[in-house]
């Protein structure tokens, strides 16, 4: 036990490593904003062969959407991270040469991901119905505010709407404030978004016994609902639990308290023995604070603010030190800033340092999902709007460079307008890049 | 036949396989609700799952909403337990370690939410077990996970979601410094539901990995760790900025408007994604004289957070004017152009921020059975379907055997109280 942690280390560090899980599985994504890219994203860092379609000229809307608006060499970081490793393309869905392009990719995917209005897929005639005529065998994926049928289907599905609709947004607050606050960096977006790559997942692991492909219908609202206990508390107590501010509803007592040296503590007592062992840490018995009504509303403030009084006469070292000694949950509240410092999240590769050919070296997050044998990994970043035409071009269908340029010239691929988000870093040189001119791939 | 009759149809669950037949889990979490949801994951996706519990410290039923209870259960322990077989162990004695053991050697995936290590302690870790059952799938689920100095040190420290959200950074997010300035929890579960999806995807990329290579391997998930990584933004930002967001309750980083906000008789959810919606906001609200100074993405998304602060009171006031209904009206009115003149004359979307009891009285959830409705004691449960909605292997919670995990769990609970 002893050398237990270092055994796991070492096993990760230099364990057996074998080829990237998902390579061979080849994407289609026609996706924009975070929901959609990101279940792609998943596939694409687990060695998935992903091509994400895009509009000519301003491609995905998301190439804008920088935090404060700034860009890093002419691009969005956070586009570029969402689009790793992937292939990225130009595509007019509108455009009937493009979309016979569009079919032929369509027919080389094992899977397709889409996450525009509901129906919309449908309407531009590359729905599930379409497709999987084209490719029986496809995983169709289709990503929603509200599923792709029911009355609610097409009501406006932003982050932040999704989580009005479905009740979500009146979650969090304090109870005394007349204010509600959404759940923010786009939580709305991303857990629906892993929900829709597991399902993939699983759907590969059925095709790969039976054969057979299938269509998922994964939407943010029930993405959510999943985890929205206050649905059948509802049913079963008949009230709503609202908003409850720093105080979680499952535990014995919780808060977020503050420390004499002017720091935060999140303090979260989840079961009995976990409330012993912080009367330990306050040497008086909690226990038998409020005896035979653990758990109710009542008891929880009054032992918050036991709690509280002790947390302010403690530094937060003196907190943890207690929570490692006698053992109940306790952690520092941190800042972007602490989260991005954290040599635990370096250590353990959450944050690494990456080199990009094309944008140099930037500090990026990578996915928390630890696999000692086949680690997600980051090979290239995002690129300009359809950087790989050519690449894809020639290495999915097989077309030569006379015919991509014609292509070229009737307009049915093309490539960024001149703005930012969209083109090439300034020092870029384009016209001597052979993965731009699809000579050869990002990797070998 | 409609679009919704078809897709209705297609979706139907009846009679259909699941995703995961055949797959054997073994799920060790204790109070751990984070280990139980993944476990309850792999069983909608149709795993067959044990789940392990101990006759001292395993206190999850107790676990709920102010402590409510169903046949002395809790509704978390409900919802993520139902459909497992529940077999309890006691790992103080031999044989039970000897039946867990063999539990373990015969199974594909074990997941791993108690203390990291303790398993390891009683010769049941991963590296006794994968020696003889190369094949296993071990996932652990933890704070500060089962490798690093900081797992080490923290390793007594038990897991909670409001810790988890703190140490992602979140709650230093959330709220209205010039109304309470301290940090804010978020209201769901976001922490440890975020590190049980990243575990489920981690599980489920070793199945699909372990059909061409034949072998397992070792999954770790922090849930201290997974919400910040995957929301990338506390990263980017520290990187890009070398400081930190302060609280952005009301407001939002890369759009504005984004949030909820208080009409004359309820509240909205609005977004304008682009410029050209922005502008079609003022004028829905009655104040294009804002538009010279707030035109561009730039004016509106800076750092210069007290600026936008001085628009979003202004932008408040207004639509305190307005009930919920006339906002959405105005808004919906602008969405009946077609997408091509839409874009170039900008549509705010608005829709209403539902409580709860409005959110359930809507049909749509029922026809798409989002929510399932479970008879228990004479009284109607409101239960969350599963996520994965899949034509060919529908995800499923199997509500018909409530009474059977009741009758596992309720009794024991019960005599002991």
């Amino acid at each position: 036990m002893s050398n237990y942690f270092e055994f796991v280390e070492k096993f990760f560090k230099s364990g057996e490593k074998r080829e990237p899980p998902l390579k061979g599985v080849r994407v289609l994504e026609l996706t924009h904003y975070i929901y959609g890219p990101m279940v792609g994203a998943v596939l694409a860092r687990f060695g998935a062969e992903v091509v994400k379609v895009e509009p000519i000229g301003e491609g995905d809307r998301f190439r804008l959407g920088a935090v404060w608006a700034r860009m890093f060499k002419k691009a969005n970081l956070h586009y570029l991270v969402l689009n790793a490793n992937k292939y990225v393309i130009t595509l007019d869905a509108r455009n009937p040469k493009a979309r016979e392009i569009l079919f032929k990719l369509a027919s080389k995917a094992d899977v397709f991901i889409e996450n525009l209005r509901a129906g919309l897929a449908d309407e531009l005639g590359l729905g599930y119905a379409k497709l999987s005529k084209i490719n029986p065998r496809i995983i169709y994926v289709s990503c929603s505010g509200y599923g792709q049928y029911g009355p609610l289907s097409k009501a406006p599905s932003f982050d932040v709407s999704a989580q009005g609709i479905i009740g979500i947004a009146m979650k969090t607050g304090w109870p005394e404030v007349d204010e509600f606050y959404k759940l923010p960096d786009y939580f709305g977006d991303y857990f629906p978004a892993m929900v829709a790559a597991a399902s993939i997942l699983a759907a590969l692991c059925y095709r790969e016994r039976t054969g057979k492909g299938q269509y998922i219908d994964t939407s943010q609202a029930e993405s959510l609902f999943r985890i929205f206990y206050d649905i059948t508390y509802l049913s079963l107590a008949g009230e709503e639990i609202g908003k409850t501010g720093n105080v979680d509803p499952l535990a014995i007592a919780s808060g977020v308290f503050a420390t004499s040296d002017g720091k935060f503590v999140a303090i979260a007592i989840m079961d009995e023995k976990q409330l012993e062992a912080l009367s330990k840490a306050m040497n008086t018995d909690l226990l038998n604070t409020c005896k035979g009504m653990l758990r109710s509303r009542e008891c929880v403030s009054e032992l918050n603010n036991i709690i509280s009084k002790w947390v302010s006469s403690k530094t937060l070292d003196e907190v943890m030190e207690h929570a490692k000694t006698y053992g109940f949950p306790a952690a520092p509240v941190l800042r972007d800033l602490d989260v991005y410092k954290d040599p635990w999240r370096w250590e353990r590769g959450s944050i690494i340092e990456f080199n990009d050919r094309v944008y140099g070296r930037v500090h990026i997050p990578n996915l928390p999902i630890h696999l000692s044998a086949t680690p997600p990994t980051v090979k290239w970043l995002g690129r300009p709007v359809g950087y790989h035409n050519r690449l894809v071009l020639k290495k999915w269908l097989g077309l030569t460079d006379e015919e991509i340029k014609r292509l070229e010239d009737e307009g049915v691929i093309g490539y960024w307008d001149q703005a930012p988000g969209m083109c090439p870093p300034d020092a870029w040189d384009i016209d001597n890049d052979p993965v731009f001119k699809g000579e050869r791939d990002e990797y070998e | 036949m409609s679009r919704d009759e078809l897709l209705a149809k297609l979706f139907n669950p009846e009679g259909k396989p699941s995703a995961l037949e055949g797959i054997k889990v073994v799920e060790i979490s204790a109070s751990n609700l984070a280990g139980a949801m993944v476990g309850a994951f792999l069983r909608e996706l149709g795993a067959e799952v044990i789940r392990i519990e101990f006759p001292i410290g395993d206190s999850l039923r107790e676990v709920s909403p102010y402590g409510a209870k169903v046949k002395g259960v809790g509704i978390p322990y409900l919802i993520e337990n139902v459909g497992k077989k529940i077999v309890r162990l006691d790992l103080e004695s031999e044989r039970d370690r000897e039946e867990l053991r063999k539990l373990l050697l015969s199974c594909d995936v074990v997941i791993d939410a108690l203390k990291p290590g303790y398993l390891d302690s009683l010769n049941l870790g991963y590296r006794s077990i994968s020696s003889e059952n190369p094949k296993v799938i071990y996932v652990a689920i933890s704070p500060y996970g089962h490798f690093s100095k900081k797992a080490k040190e923290m390793a007594n420290v038990p897991d909670s979601d409001l810790t988890a959200q703190a140490y992602n950074g979140y709650p230093s997010l959330i709220g209205n410094p010039s109304v309470r300035p301290e940090p804010l929890r978020a209201g769901i579960w976001v922490a440890w539901a975020m590190a049980a999806i990243c575990a489920l995807t981690g599980v489920l990329v070793a199945l699909y990995e372990r059909l061409k290579s034949g072998k397992g391997q070792f999954i770790d998930i922090a849930t201290h760790e997974a919400l910040a990584a995957i929301h990338v933004y506390p990263i980017l930002v520290g990187y890009l900025f070398g400081k930190s967001r302060p609280q952005y309750g009301v407001i939002d980083y890369i759009l504005y408007p984004f949030g909820i906000y208080k009409t004359r008789d309820g509240y909205v959810a609005i977004a304008t994604p682009f410029d050209t919606d922005f502008r079609a906001f003022l004028k829905l609200i009655g104040r294009w004289d804002l538009e010279p100074d707030w035109r561009h993405t730039i004016d509106r998304v800076t750092d210069d957070v007290d600026r936008v602060l001085e628009l979003d009171r202004e932008v408040r006031k207004e639509i305190m004017r307005f009930t919920t209904k006339e906002l959405i009206k105005k808004s919906l009115r602008r969405g009946l152009l077609p997408d091509a003149i839409r874009r170039l004359t900008g549509r705010p979307v608005i829709v209403k921020a539902y409580t709860l009891k409005e959110v359930l009285s809507e049909r749509h959830w029922y026809i798409r059975q989002s929510i399932l409705k479970a008879k228990v004691n004479n009284k109607e449960l409101l239960i969350p379907n599963s996520p994965f909605r899949m034509s060919e292997t529908p995800g499923r919670i199997p509500i018909e055997k409530i009474g059977e995990l009741l009758k596992q769990s309720g009794s024991e609970s019960q005599s002991k109280s």
